[in-house]
């Protein structure tokens, strides 16, 4: 049955006719209806109503190939991988057998497609332009009959179409990931202004579902998950736009429901009032609205930033304080004992802060900084004013601790510049000596409690044991017998209560915690991990840190002066308001949720993700919906300000919109914060499970109401094409370190996992659960070279070791770790080039720091390596390892453990995980 | 009076007693839904009565047991053998960090309490008349 897929000349559409199984071909104006295909005009009509065929099948076909070899032995094993690259050196195939697409003969048309090569060389792709993605939008798939179908259900007004695909045979394509989310359409008029920036963009505020379904029965249909992502303080990059300020405190709010004045109000009564884009109550416009207090004369509302931008800063005036802005305080709690001193972390870090002392937020001088050392003893720092000499004093009694002197202790950063710089200068030589093993953790949080309680601020825990003596003490509970087994969750809940009752407290006085964790042996991460989780903060883990190693030093000190340097919020609260009827139900990230819908937040630092679930309560009227959230702060500049962030979506009442304006990037992250919530409250395996179930759930719903085959099994597996992604994101997920089903991840690497899991936005988060994969000995001649983006990347390859070639040299990082791959039989010339050695047998696996040549090889791949570094926010540096192909077996494993479209041990290949579904979804009579 | 007319007696003002702290938790939850209180002072609060209320009613579970009251202790032994559980796993504590995500279930559990103590309170009551008159006669 040849598809109707063809260029059908305007005017005509095609559909299908269940009784006679044909195509029946309607010209739409006449009304004239015909069995056979109408001859194709000279030009395409410019919206063909049958989509277009599109454009990568062969690769598809190839993938198919390369699969049924994965599968049959090839792959079977980790350690096959001699094979792996044995079938690799054939020419890219061509024409390749796939029994489901030849045997129905459904495809010929496409099959006559000019076979591309994978990602090939086609146009070099600009990461860091997303607002012009030079990735196409993706031309409707094979299935372009149903979306037709369907596509006409939304003919009528503009907006969303959707498009069927079938994962069966379509593999995934890590070019989407980078596309934008589904467009937003809203209502005409339905803003003020006809600014873009009208809407938040999606790094700060994106919602799963871009068009949103009013009733709960809607949304229940769909399965998909409801749900907002935030980071509503996020850095900007070099030629980002700024946040604009609303400098005249003037702030115009929603007398009942507190909303901010923002784009989607309406103005009545001639100007004198607006209407609340919320609960539609009429309130009076402030008078000094229409004033520039600048120039003391009449101003223009409509030029006023929170009429105009979707993501606006408000100076708050006095009615938003409960105390005067407090200065940014950082107060130092460094481990000191054996282990510590003995990896070089002490003088690492102090040497950090001291190169970065500069950069401390402090653009008033009113910083304030102390630094306590402990090992089983709390040793405070003098550092007079003026004075270049800093006196120790020791306190020992650390059951009742106390501060030993109740000045000078904390000190002005400004003032006790030169004291600071001695100390830090000699800290590390005056422990040099120091053999004391364990840590009084808990005792030197206190101290540094009582020190900042009356200010709030921000402590930054350096420690490199597990906690030992005093309160909070630690035991070391891994027990290599219970991972695997149902128990181990309880190995990533907190071991003591100590650790929720003082982030408690912290977060009343305002206090922050930051954990940088070194230590060589069990740390228990999980539990100190819940002082930042609760005050706001975040946790650094550097498992086996040895400072003698540049590599661990580079990146700890990268990490921590970034840390140091970032403008932070502080004193924060963030509440989320949404339009009548959505409810804010839980909430997912790093803060302590002080009431029913107020997040209290310490400090807040940059790109931290939070997420947040959203009910409907009842059927929702309005053609609009708005969320907007609002963080009240005290900037580290000492200014009170409100950042409100405005995102407007539409409604909808039909399921197939619902569908098409789906965020997979949004749904993969709200996915992972429930998933890791649900690991650690219930069982690994129970998280596992409902990732899996949820998948399944939505592929049921699609197919039952979306596809022709309704409740019935089909060969097909059916998705849209904006949610192709979301199976392979749930896939990766599910071979995270956090979540992953495996006896041999420590507590501690898994506990890290899980709380980067949940705090990583969409943009850092994505990679990490879907690595990058370059393949770079045969990257195109532009790629590692400045374009007008700045440095050109490779293409992306999808992530399975079919792509592996064994002459070959690939990068494969996924945020954290840069896995730099090298084949067995990688000529001497590509290693000479790269790594300044002459042959592949002499190049060592493991951290590395590639060398700087003078070639152009050496520089292009040194380009791409520090352009992974930098292209996304976050203080994220990763580690470069060099990985060969017949190297070690861990680290061997661990890069291939990123390639998730491949079958390793008992997880299984992408393959094999959509087969998994479709038998799910067909074997529910739903 | 006789023994079993006074203890049932002591058992009607425990399970009095019980039953308004039932009462003072729901309430208290319902506070927290509607922002009256927060969840720090929500949870100092309510932890200091939760031990408390344990205790009289594994007290009152085994005078019942030891005074030979089976059908009375048979009744009471779920409940506590639920309460045993709760504190031996160590999460008998209401935990500020969790509350609301655990607020459902924990109000819940405290109408079904509610429910089971009203219920005792009437049937001690019934039992303590029933040993009056047995008493009297």
């Amino acid at each position: 049955m040849a598809s109707p897929a063809q260029q059908l000349p305007p005017g005509w559409t095609a559909e299908w006719d269940a009784t006679h199984q044909r195509y029946l071909f309607i010209e739409t104006h006449t009304g004239h209806t015909q069995w056979e295909p109408p001859a194709a005009g000279p030009e395409l009509s410019p919206q063909p109503s049958v989509s277009p065929p599109p454009s990568h099948h062969a690769k598809r076909r190839q993938y198919a190939a390369g699969q049924t070899q994965a599968y049959y032995g090839v792959g079977d094993s980790l350690a096959a991988v001699p094979q792996y690259s044995a079938a690799a050196p054939q020419p890219q195939p061509t024409q390749l057998f796939t029994p489901g697409l030849a045997a129905d003969g459904q495809f010929q048309q496409q099959q006559q497609q000019p076979p591309p090569y994978y990602g090939g060389h086609a146009e070099p792709e600009y990461i860091n332009a997303p607002q012009q993605p030079v990735y196409p939008v993706q031309p409707p798939s094979q299935m372009g009959v149903l979306a037709d179908q369907f596509g006409q259900m939304t003919m009528g007004h503009k907006g969303l179409r959707l498009f069927t695909t079938n994962l069966l045979t379509s593999p995934p394509e890590p070019l989407e990931l980078r596309q934008p989310p589904p467009e937003i359409f809203l209502p005409p008029n339905s803003c003020l202004s006809q600014s873009p920036y009208a809407n938040a963009d999606a790094s700060y505020q994106r919602c799963t579902l871009n068009a949103i379904p009013t009733t709960n029965s809607l949304l229940n249909k769909s399965k998909i998950p409801l749900g907002l992502v935030l980071t509503p303080y996020r850095s900007l990059k070099e030629g980002e736009e700024e946040v604009p300020v609303v400098t005249d405190t003037v702030i115009a709010r929603c007398r009942r429901c507190r909303t901010y004045i923002n784009p989607y109000v309406q103005f009545i009564d001639g100007g004198n009032r607006w209407r609340c884009c919320m609960c539609s109550l009429s309130n009076e416009v402030p008078q000094l609205f229409d004033w520039d207090q600048v120039r003391n004369q009449p101003g223009d509302r409509w030029a006023r930033a929170e009429l105009n931008h979707g993501v606006v800063e408000f100076v708050a005036p006095t009615e938003y304080m409960v105390r005067p802005p407090q200065p940014a305080v950082y107060i130092f709690l460094i481990d000191v004992s054996h282990s510590a001193i003995q990896s070089g972390m002490v003088a690492t870090a102090t040497r950090t802060i001291l190169e970065n002392l500069d950069r401390i937020p402090d653009e008033n001088g009113r910083t304030k900084v102390s630094i306590i050392a402990f090992d089983t003893s709390l040793y405070f720092f003098t550092l007079p004013s003026g004075g270049a000499e800093s006196s120790m004093l020791v306190v020992s009694d650390i059951d009742d601790v106390f501060l030993p002197k109740p000045t000078d202790l904390l000190v002005n950063l400004q003032e006790a510049r030169p004291a600071l710089e001695t100390l830090l200068g000699r800290l590390s030589d005056m422990f040099q000596d120091n053999h004391t093993v364990g840590s009084a953790l808990g005792p030197a949080l206190q101290a540094g409690f009582q020190m900042m309680a009356p200010i709030g601020g921000k402590i930054m825990v350096l420690t490199a044991s597990l906690p030992s003596i005093g309160v909070g003490a630690l035991k070391n509970r891994e027990d290599p017998k219970v991972l695997g087994t149902p128990k181990e969750s309880g190995l990533l809940q907190a071991a003591s209560p100590f650790y929720k009752t003082f982030a408690i407290e912290c977060s009343r006085a305002q206090v922050s915690v930051d954990m940088f964790l070194f230590s060589p042996g069990y740390q228990d991460v999980a539990t100190l991990a819940c002082l930042p989780h609760y005050t706001a903060g975040q946790t650094f883990f550097y498992p086996a840190f040895n400072a003698s190693r540049t590599e661990d030093a580079i990146k700890f000190a990268h990490e921590f002066g970034k840390v140091l340097a970032m403008p932070i919020m502080l004193e924060a609260v963030m509440r989320v308001r949404a339009s009548k009827n959505l409810r804010m139900s839980s909430f997912h990230g790093n803060f302590f949720v002080r009431s029913t819908d107020l997040l209290a937040m310490p400090a807040v630092p940059q790109d931290l993700s939070y997420a947040i679930e959203v009910q409907i309560e009842d059927t929702i009227t309005a053609p609009f919906v708005v969320f907007q959230t609002a963080v009240l702060h005290t900037t580290c500049y000492g200014e009170r300000r409100i950042r409100v962030v405005t995102t407007a979506l539409p409604t909808t009442s039909n399921l197939s919109e619902v569908f098409a304006s789906a965020d997979q990037v949004a749904i993969a992250t709200l996915l992972a914060n429930k998933a890791v919530e649900r690991s650690i409250t219930h069982r690994l395996e129970d998280s596992r499970d409902a990732l899996f179930n949820k998948m399944v759930e939505v592929l049921t719903a699609y197919k039952a109401s979306m596809t022709a085959a309704g409740a019935g099994a089909s060969a097909q597996l059916a998705i849209s094409e904006n949610l192709k992604m979301l199976p392979v994101l749930v896939l990766g997920l599910l071979k995270n370190v956090g979540i992953r089903q495996s006896a041999q991840i420590p507590p501690d690497l898994r506990a890290y996992a899980q709380a980067l899991l949940t705090s990583l936005p969409s943009q850092i988060l994505i990679p990490y659960v879907y690595p990058n994969f370059y393949s770079l000995h045969n990257m195109p001649p532009e790629c590692g070279t400045v374009g007008e983006h700045g440095i050109i990347m490779p293409p992306p390859l999808p992530l399975t070791s079919e792509r592996l070639e064994r002459h070959g040299l690939y990068v494969i990082e996924d945020g954290q770790t840069i896995f730099l791959w090298i084949g067995r039989d990688a000529v001497p010339q590509l290693v000479m080039d790269v790594f300044n050695l002459p042959s592949y047998e002499v190049l060592r696996g493991g951290k590395t720091t590639l060398p700087v040549l003078d070639n152009p090889f050496s520089q292009r791949v040194t380009a791409i390596i520090q352009k992974t570094r930098e292209m996304r926010r976050g203080v994220y540096y990763p580690h470069l390892y060099i990985v060969k192909e017949d190297g070690e077996p861990p680290l061997r494993l661990w890069a291939l453990s990123c390639l998730i479209q491949d079958r390793a041990d008992v997880l299984p290949s992408y393959q094999q995980f959509i087969s998994q579904l479709k038998d799910k979804v067909n074997g529910s009579g739903y | 009076m006789g023994g079993a007319g006074w203890l049932f007696l002591f058992a009607v003002l425990m399970a009095a007693g019980l039953l308004f702290t039932m009462v003072f938790f729901i309430i208290m939850f319902s506070d927290l839904e509607c922002d009256y209180i927060n969840p720090i002072d929500l949870c100092n609060k309510l932890n200091q009565f939760v031990l408390p209320e344990h205790t009289a009613h594994a007290f009152l579970a085994v005078l019942f047991l030891l005074s030979g009251q089976w059908i009375a202790f048979l009744l009471n032994a779920p409940l506590l053998a639920f309460n045993v559980n709760k504190i031996r796993s160590g999460n008998h504590m209401y935990d500020a960090t969790e509350i609301f995500r655990t607020l459902p279930t924990h109000k819940k559990e405290s109408f079904i309490k509610l429910g089971f103590y009203l219920l005792s309170f009437f049937y001690y009551l019934y039992r303590m008349i029933v040993a009056l008159i047995a008493d009297s006669e």
